[in-house]
C-alpha cells in the first residue's frame, strides 16, 4: 500500500460520492416537490399561485438564511461526500454527527483524517438506515396506533429536553475523540462569548450564531496552535504534488 | 385576514377540516416511499465506495463495518426522540407528509414553525381555527419548497467549498489537519451553550448527559469495554431525559 494507491483510492471515493451524492440529492429534491405538486394538480383545492408564493415567502423570511449558512457551517466538519448525506436527511447535530463521533471514538481515529472520514461516512450510512427503517416502521405502520398509547407527558418531555440531553454527551465524546485540548478550551470560550456577550450586544446575529462560534474556534485554534507540531501524516497531506 | 366561512362544512376543501382525507393520498404515499428508497440507494452506493477506498488506504472491511454498526447503534437514542415527535405530528399532517418532512432535512421544530407561518398567511392557525384541506396543502407546499432550499444550497455551495478546501489543503496542509476537529468542537460547544440559558432543567439535562458520558467513556477505557462506546450516547440520553422528567415535574 503506497501513498499513491491511497491517493488514487481516496480520489475515486470522492469522485463516486460526489457524482452519486449529487444525483440522489437532485432526485429527492424533485420527489419532495412533486409530492405537494401532485396534490395541487390532481386535487381540486382552489389554490392560487399567489397563496403559495405568499406562504413560501413568509416561511423563507425565517428559514432561507439557514439553507445558506448551514452548508457553509458544516462543510469543514463533514467534507464533500458527507455534505450530500447529511443535508439529505437532516438531523445533523442531533443524530448524524453524533453517530460519526461515536464511530470515530470507537475506532480511535480522528476527524479530518482519511480513516476518520471513511468511518464518518459509514457511521452516517448506519444512522441513515436506522432513521429510514424506524420512521417507516414506527411512524409509517404503527404511527396511528402509537399516537393513541404514548402519554402526551412523555412526548412533551422528549420534545423539551431531547436536544440538551443529546448535546451534553456529544460534547464530551467529541472532545475525547478529537484530542485537541487547545481547540476544546477555545471552543468553550468562544461559545460562552458568543452566547453570553455577542448575542446580547448584537441580537441580529442570532441566525448565524453556530457559524460564528465555529469560525472563532477555527481561527483561535489556528493562531494559538502549538507551532512545533508537524502535520499528522494520517491526513495524507500531499507532499509536493 | 380572512374570516372563515363556516356555513358549509361539507366537502369544500376551503372549509373541510378533514385533513386526513387529503393527507393519506396514495400519491403522497408513493412520494414518501420513493424518498426513502433514494436515501437507501445513496447509503448503499456510499458504503460500497467506502469499502473500495478502505482497501486503498489500508482500512479493513471489519473496521468499516464496525463504524457502520457504531453509527447505527449511536443513532437509536436520537431516533427515539425524533419518532416520538413525528408521531405527535401525525394528527396535523397525516402519515406520508410527516414521513417526507421528518425523513428529510428539517426537524419537528422547523416544520411546525414553517406550517404555522404558512397557515398564518391564510388567516389560519396550525391544527386549530381554519386548518382546512386548502390551508394544509398550501402549508405543506411551502414546507416542501423551504426544505428543498437546503438541498439547493448544498448542491450549489458544496462544489464551491470543496474547491476552497482543496486549495487550502495544497497551500497549507497543517490547517486542514486542524480545521475539521476544531470546527466540530466549535459547533457542538456553541450548540450546547445555547441550551443553557433556556431553563434550569436544560442545564440539568446538559450536565447529567455530559457526566453520564464521561463516566461511561472512563469505564470503557479502563475495562476495555469497547461496546460501551457505541451504547454510551443512547444511555446518556435516556439517563438525562429521566432526570429531566423529575426535575421538570419537581421544580
Amino acid at each position: 500500500m503506497t501513498a499513491r494507491t491511497a491517493d488514487t483510492a481516496m480520489a475515486a471515493f470522492e469522485h463516486t460520492t460526489a457524482r452519486w451524492g449529487r444525483l440522489t440529492m437532485i432526485a429527492v429534491l424533485v420527489i419532495s416537490i412533486a409530492a405537494p405538486a401532485s396534490l395541487i394538480i390532481f386535487g381540486d383545492f382552489g389554490i392560487t399561485v399567489n397563496q403559495i408564493v405568499t406562504a413560501y415567502l413568509a416561511v423563507a423570511a425565517v428559514y432561507l438564511v439557514f439553507a445558506v449558512v448551514e452548508p457553509v457551517t458544516y462543510f469543514p466538519i463533514v467534507g464533500q461526500a458527507g455534505m450530500y448525506q447529511v443535508f439529505l436527511i437532516g438531523n445533523i447535530a442531533n443524530k448524524l454527527l453524533p453517530a460519526a463521533i461515536v464511530a470515530q471514538n470507537r475506532l480511535n481515529v480522528k476527524p479530518g483524517t482519511r480513516q476518520g472520514d471513511l468511518a464518518a461516512v459509514m457511521a452516517i450510512c448506519g444512522a441513515a438506515m436506522v432513521h429510514v427503517t424506524s420512521l417507516l416502521v414506527f411512524v409509517g405502520f404503527f404511527g396511528t396506533w402509537l399516537l393513541s398509547i404514548v402519554p402526551a407527558e412523555i412526548t412533551e418531555i422528549a420534545q423539551l429536553y431531547i436536544l440538551p440531553a443529546i448535546l451534553g454527551a456529544v460534547v464530551v465524546q467529541a472532545a475525547v475523540t478529537v484530542k485537541q485540548i487547545r481547540s476544546t478550551v477555545i471552543a468553550v470560550a468562544a461559545a460562552a462569548f458568543v452566547i453570553y456577550v455577542l448575542l446580547r450586544v448584537a441580537p441580529v446575529l442570532e441566525n448565524f450564531y453556530v457559524a460564528i462560534g465555529v469560525l472563532i474556534t477555527i481561527l483561535g485554534s489556528w493562531f494559538l496552535r502549538k507551532k512545533t507540531v508537524t502535520p499528522d501524516p494520517e491526513t495524507g497531506a500531499p507532499q509536493g504534488g | 385576514m380572512r374570516i372563515q366561512d363556516r356555513k358549509d362544512p361539507g366537502m369544500d376543501p376551503a372549509t373541510s377540516t378533514d385533513i386526513w382525507a387529503v393527507a393519506q393520498s396514495p400519491l403522497l404515499w408513493i412520494c414518501a416511499l420513493l424518498v426513502f428508497a433514494v436515501i437507501g440507494v445513496q447509503s448503499w452506493i456510499y458504503v460500497r465506495a467506502a469499502k473500495r477506498a478502505g482497501e486503498g488506504i489500508g482500512m479493513s472491511t471489519e473496521d468499516l463495518s464496525r463504524a457502520f454498526r457504531s453509527g447505527a447503534v449511536a443513532s437509536i437514542g436520537p431516533s427515539l426522540a425524533v419518532l416520538l415527535v413525528a408521531i405527535a405530528l401525525l394528527t396535523l399532517f397525516g402519515t406520508p407528509a410527516v414521513l417526507i418532512r421528518i425523513g428529510l432535512i428539517g426537524s419537528a421544530a422547523t416544520e411546525t414553525a414553517s406550517a404555522t407561518v404558512a397557515a398564518g398567511t391564510m388567516g389560519a392557525s396550525l391544527g386549530g381555527e381554519g386548518w382546512t384541506q386548502q390551508v394544509f396543502v398550501v402549508a405543506f407546499t411551502a414546507m416542501c419548497i423551504s426544505g428543498g432550499a437546503w438541498l439547493v444550497g448544498t448542491l450549489i455551495l458544496t462544489p464551491i467549498l470543496k474547491r476552497g478546501g482543496s486549495t487550502l489543503q495544497k497551500v497549507n496542509p497543517a490547517a486542514m489537519a486542524l480545521i475539521p476537529g476544531a470546527a466540530l468542537l466549535g459547533a457542538f460547544a456553541i450548540l450546547t451553550m445555547n441550551e443553557l440559558p433556556k431553563s434550569g432543567v436544560h442545564v440539568v439535562a446538559v450536565l447529567v448527559s455530559a457526566a453520564a458520558m464521561a463516566v461511561m467513556l472512563f469505564i470503557a477505557e479502563r475495562f476495555k469495554a469497547n461496546w460501551l462506546k457505541e451504547w454510551a450516547l443512547g444511555i446518556a440520553i435516556m439517563v438525562a431525559l429521566a432526570v429531566s422528567y423529575f426535575a421538570h415535574n419537581g421544580a
